[in-house]
């Protein structure tokens, strides 16, 4: 199949900051209330207006909302991509080192503690992402190496029993467990700046994998193969994954486990640019902006005024693309 | 084994590029290399060969700094291997591995100039990979994806992005062993010009021929000892070979080479002797498969000279030489007849039988009559123009149809025998 731009990665990367920003503005204008781009134009430059119903709408639910699916898509994305690239296994996704089901059962404690106003569940959910990080992290330390395959086989065993205590506690938890369901199947519904501003912080964490694309081009060889060509596989590793952990402790806890974003966007993105960092990277972080975007706009819209979990339709949209382009790709 | 270092490991003044010191290795105690001590001069060619298991990859890792002695030291340009950052350590060496992973569809471009990462931040290595496979002959190649390429096309792709680290001593494992033969010459070409160009090369080889023939010296490992290093005809010679490898090794020389071919067995294993009696190149080949199966040969009388005299001293074996195109003499004959009654079997090739060798025969039937146990192939008696083979059966010869037969009958007797 044709590739974009195969020695320069830029039209690639413009064409999917183009396909992003339209995804974005058709995700402000759509909704129980329409608003067209010239009115969109104009709440923009006017600011939040007090009692404009429109301003309202656009300034305290749909920008936050909007913004919170690009930032977790991208986050989710470029973590995704760290974790295929560093396991080297086309199947792992951000969700492998059981942070996600750390968070979890952080979000379910909080639910079932009834403190579930934000921060706390938020930071709740942070705490058990992380927590679950570092666990998996210390069983796959071995003389200060970090063996890849003990991490995954670890993060796989630690999901497992995350998600066996978030059962339990969802028997436990009565009239509590449709807010736990709900939580685990992920959404944008109710998320404000708040959580918008959580999830910024992991922009500049966005930022370090693309300082590292060449040594993590080289790590695709394998990690003796880098030693060879002088890359100090050690840090870099440990650099890149606790990024990816902390990227994905943060999208997770403020959108709850919206599956399939982490896994098929970095196999898409391969697709149409190849499988060089330069490129990779920054179209992968773009395209799981601009995705999820557009899923939370159908889970909002398909069924209005009913609400599909996001994650639902991220999986409903991708798994048939992703199927057709592996096709494609193959012939 | 005492290492037999044959000449100096250092080129005279300059400081060597690599020096491995009294090096020892093991994984989980078992140990891999003991003691390993040598030096490697500035634009040496080095061939580095050994059984499997003695510790080649090893050395070569440590060497790269990929491991870390667990005694001594691996000096690179006179610093210990583990003061160095990698990406210092990937300036002075480069390595060309042995099996090459690679699942993602990348370019072969972007493989070779990955091969730059240690020197130049990106950019800065413009038109380098071009250069680098024009210099190995496929610049061909430069935009094709490196999964498609083919695995002689794959090797040099893997050596260009080695030399695009532009270190002075490159390191490879086995570059030979998927390559088919026209691959493999192209390659070691290739690795000569390159050190003619100055470029210090140590290269792990299976192929003692090759090694033989390229390499400018030779480092023999044997069970994570240094066996030999130098010269590689002073160092492979069919008793290094023997006491390495465990197999029977024979020099050969042809148009002004030398070859090394190998027999299975060890001396030492002997079933018996048997004495053959041939010439003129029928006997040859039976001597080859005796000595292969095991066996202890003899032979005579023969003609310095002829086919079989040589082929025999190839094989080592012990043999009554006559002059050049002379009749058997007494003393020839007796010693002769004095190797068969020893032996415990005597083998009668379908040699022509002329006046020439015909006390051959005569020494062939008076053996049989005193009760030694002789084989005759059946070809003899029509290529007789010295009517001396009339005696053979009624001396108690047993007629085989052909050397063939003789042999198959002996393996035969061989594997009958085995279970007792």
């Amino acid at each position: 199949m044709i590739r974009l731009g195969r020695t320069s990665v830029w039209p690639g990367i413009v064409l999917t900051a183009g396909v992003f920003v339209v995804c974005l503005l058709m995700s402000l204008a759509f909704g129980p209330a329409s608003l067209p781009l010239a009115r969109i134009w104009h709440l923009v430059t006017a600011g939040p207006v007090a009692g404009d119903l429109d301003s309202a709408i656009f300034w305290q639910i749909r920008l936050p909302r909007a913004l919170l699916a690009c930032l977790v898509g991208a986050e989710l994305a470029v973590a995704g991509v760290i974790m295929q690239d560093l396991f080297l296994n086309p199947l792992t996704d951000p969700y492998v080192t059981g942070v996600s089901s750390g968070a979890a059962l952080g979000a379910t404690l909080g639910i079932v503690l009834h403190v579930a106003q934000f921060p706390w569940m938020t930071v709740l959910a942070l705490a058990g992402g992380f927590a679950t990080l570092g666990i998996v992290w210390m069983a796959a330390r071995r003389r200060g190496r970090v063996n890849i395959f003990i991490l995954l086989l670890a993060g796989v065993t630690v999901s497992y029993l995350a998600s066996a205590v978030v059962t339990f506690l969802m028997i436990k938890a009565g009239d509590d467990m449709h807010a736990i369901v709900y939580w685990l199947m992920g959404s944008f519904s109710g998320r404000g700046w708040t959580e918008v501003e959580l999830a910024l912080l992991a922009v500049p964490l966005m930022l370090i994998p693309l300082f590292r694309t060449r040594e993590m081009d080289i790590l695709l060889q394998g990690e003796k193969r880098a030693l060879e060509l002088g890359v100090e596989v050690e840090r870099t590793k440990r650099l890149l994954l606790v990024t990816a952990g902390v990227l994905t402790a943060i999208a997770v806890s403020v959108s709850g486990i919206i599956g399939f974003v982490g896994l098929v966007v970095p196999h898409i993105v391969r697709l149409l640019v190849g499988p060089g960092h330069r490129g990779l990277l920054p179209v992968s972080l773009l395209f799981g902006a601009a995705m999820l975007n557009v899923a939370d706009l159908m889970s909002r819209t398909l069924l209005m005024p009913n609400e599909i979990p996001v994650g639902v339709v991220t999986t409903f949209v991708g798994a048939p693309l992703f199927v057709y382009l592996l096709r494609r790709g193959k012939a | 084994m005492p290492a037999v270092v044959v000449g100096p490991g250092v080129a005279s003044g300059a400081s060597p590029v690599v020096s491995v010191r009294q090096v020892g290795f093991g994984y989980d105690g078992r140990p891999v290399l003991k003691r390993v001590s040598f030096d490697v001069g500035a634009g040496d060619f080095v061939g580095v060969v050994g059984p499997n298991g003695s510790g080649k990859s090893t050395l070569i890792d440590l060497i790269d700094g990929i491991l870390q002695p667990q005694q001594g030291e691996v000096l690179i340009a006179g610093r210990a291997t583990r003061e160095y950052r990698r990406r210092d350590l990937a300036r002075e060496v480069a390595l060309v591995p042995q099996s090459f992973a690679l699942d993602f569809d990348l370019s072969v471009r972007e493989v070779v100039e990955m091969g730059a990462y240690c020197r130049a931040r990106s950019g800065e290595v413009r038109g380098d990979a071009e250069w680098t496979l024009a210099r190995l002959g496929i610049a061909e190649l430069i935009e094709r994806r490196f999964t498609e390429l083919s695995g002689g096309e794959r090797q040099l792709v893997v050596l260009a992005q080695a030399l695009m680290q532009r270190a002075g001593l490159l390191l490879l494992d086995e570059p030979a062993s998927a390559l088919d033969v026209s691959h493999q010459l192209r390659l070691f070409d290739l690795l000569r010009d390159l050190n003619a160009d100055g470029l210090t090369v140590i290269c792990i080889l299976h192929d003692l021929n090759l090694a033989l023939h390229y390499f400018s010296k030779l480092l023999v490992l044997s069970d994570g000892e240094l066996a030999a290093f130098g010269p590689p005809e002073e160092v492979l010679t069919p008793e290094t070979v023997e006491a390495v490898y465990g197999v029977r090794a024979y020099m050969h020389r042809h148009a002004g080479r030398t070859y090394l071919t190998y027999s299975p067995r060890l001396r030492g294993e002997r079933k018996g002797r048997i004495h053959v009696v041939c010439g003129g190149g029928t006997g040859a080949g039976l001597m080859r498969e005796l000595v292969d199966a095991g066996w202890e040969v003899s032979a005579g009388v023969l003609n310095a000279l002829d086919t079989d005299e040589e082929a025999g001293r190839e094989l080592g074996l012990r043999m009554v030489v006559e002059a050049p195109f002379s009749p058997v003499g007494d003393e020839t004959h007796t010693e002769n007849v004095a190797l068969m009654r020893t032996a415990d079997l005597v083998i009668l090739t379908d040699v022509p039988v002329s006046l020439g060798n015909a006390r051959n025969v005569e020494a062939v039937c008076t053996a049989a009559r005193e009760g030694v146990r002789v084989w005759a192939a059946e070809g003899v008696l029509a290529a007789d123009l010295a009517g001396a083979t009339g005696a053979l059966v009624e001396s108690g010869v047993e007629l085989h149809a052909d050397t063939a037969a003789m042999l198959a009958a002996l393996t035969a007797r061989d594997g009958s025998q085995r279970p007792a």
